[in-house]
């Protein structure tokens, strides 16, 4: 058994079900979990920015860093270990991108990573089909490859599901 | 009630420890814009221990030099001002770093890796700043800003899971209001009142006191304050909180006519914090938990 742990900007594919897979304190940024139910595959990457424009060079050593770079990259990782990504096979969830308190909103990139990564999914006929995002607190997430279930943990809150 | 709280938290300050004379003297030369690191030197040659150790990290597998560093003027400018600084500091008051903020329901290393991701994180955005902001002082601060925290997680146990809806509820405006509440006092005055007892110079304790509310700072520290706000705001966004409280904390609007910073800036910084954090982290070998 592997603890598969994703820094930002890491993504990890495994379809080991010893492995489980887990991500500590997003804040602003978004973990997009891939799970392909035929292969019992899961996928997790650990975006920390919308647009890889403002840093191509980041992009490259890290694409999962960015949502227009991380979505392809961890697809592609995703085939490679033989998932077949397209029509009802593959379901996608969302965690993370949540905010200080913050009225004005002008540091929102949780928001913003948000918007661009379901941006993205749409364009690829994909969508997430649960999510848990925004809101003033971080998220640890776990998800056994085993089961595909997802745990949500924050410091001072009972775990919960996604 | 409240009030013998207060008092005790005040009380618990003073039974700190105060850190080495070594520690103050490159803090308050750090914080003085006309230093050089030939003052910092001057200070560690005397104090045989923290030449050593610096001497152990500059040699250690995180710098891979092919040949030994034996000097210290070497190992000062290969280290730079921020490592030293950041370590003497994790060094003096490492009884309150490796607290594990039972009260916020944290874990041991958190504030640690809170407060130096702070301090990178405001050493960055002051070249944002659109009056001079020294640098070096505002990474200082970031590494101190939280330290009350160490001081009042006692007094907290427990809290976490009334305060946290109460804030929801919108009882509480931000979670230094429910601090207020229960103790009497947040952990930024908490803060402040160390780094007073500690002696440490202004502008040092002032801008810790007022991390939360640079707005009602005094007019000559508050760009430096709202330097420091902004490097808490980016290291609570990269998700290093100190625990329960993490992201319940407010952006202070104002901060647009101190610090010119647009979206893209703000992106980058984020990109050049994580890289800086990790670098810094890893060289002083103070892991956290894990990440
Ligand atoms: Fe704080
Ligand atoms: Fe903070």
């Amino acid at each position: 058994m592997a603890n598969l742990v994703v820094g930002v900007g890491d993504f990890a594919v495994s379809n080991d079900p010893e492995d489980i897979i887990k991500t500590f304190a997003l804040g602003s940024c978004v973990a997009i979990i891939f799970l392909h139910k035929t292969s019992r595959t899961v996928g997790m990457v650990h975006v920390a920015l919308p647009e890889s424009r403002i840093k191509p060079e980041k992009a490259v050593t890290m694409p999962g860093y960015f949502a227009d770079t991380g979505i392809p990259a961890i697809l592609k990782a995703m085939n490679a270990k033989g998932c077949v990504t397209g029509g009802n096979n593959m379901i996608i969830k969302l965690a993370g991108g949540a905010s200080v308190m913050d009225t004005n909103n002008t540091f929102n990139i949780g928001k913003r990573n948000i918007l661009s990564i379901k941006k993205i999914l749409w364009s690829l006929g994909m969508g997430p089909t649960t999510e848990d995002l925004g809101g003033t607190f971080s998220r640890t997430v776990t998800v056994p490859v085993k089961t595909g279930k997802i745990t949500l943990s924050c410091p001072g809150k009972k775990d919960w599901p996604l | 009630m409240t009030k013998s709280i207060k008092d005790d938290i005040l009380k618990a300050i003073r039974e700190v420890p105060l850190i080495s004379p070594s520690a103050s003297q490159l803090l308050e030369i750090s914080n003085d814009p006309d230093h050089g690191l030939v003052d910092l030197v001057n200070i560690v040659k005397h104090d045989a221990p923290l030449t050593a150790q610096l001497l152990r990290i500059v040699n250690s597998a995180a710098f891979s030099r092919r040949a030994e560093i034996t000097s210290i003027d070497r190992a000062l400018s290969l280290l730079g001002e921020d490592m030293v600084v950041g370590m003497v500091l994790a060094d003096a008051a490492s009884h309150l770093f490796d607290s594990s903020l039972e009260g916020y329901g944290g874990a041991k290393g958190d504030l640690w890796e809170h407060n130096l991701r702070s301090a990178v994180a405001a050493k960055k955005i002051a070249a944002y700043s659109k009056t001079r902001v020294n640098g070096d002082t505002s990474f200082t601060c970031g590494l101190l800003h939280d330290l009350g925290k160490a001081i009042i997680s006692d007094y907290l146990k427990n809290t976490p899971a009334e305060i946290i809806p109460a804030i929801a509820q919108g009882k509480f405006n931000n979670y230094s209001a429910a601090e207020q509440e229960i103790l009497g006092l947040d952990h930024a005055e908490v803060g402040l009142e160390l780094a007073r007892y500690w002696q440490l110079p202004e502008p040092l304790p002032s801008v810790i006191g007022y991390h939360h509310k640079p707005d009602q700072a005094p007019s000559e520290i508050k760009p430096l304050a709202y330097v420091v706000h902004l490097g808490d705001i980016i290291a609570m966004l990269s998700g290093g909180g100190t625990g329960s409280d993490n992201l319940f904390h407010g952006l202070v609007p104002e901060y647009v006519d101190y610090i010119d910073l647009n979206n893209d800036d703000l992106a980058l910084v984020v990109i050049e914090v994580n890289e800086e954090f990790n670098r810094i982290r890893n060289s002083l070998g103070r892991e956290g938990v894990e990440q």
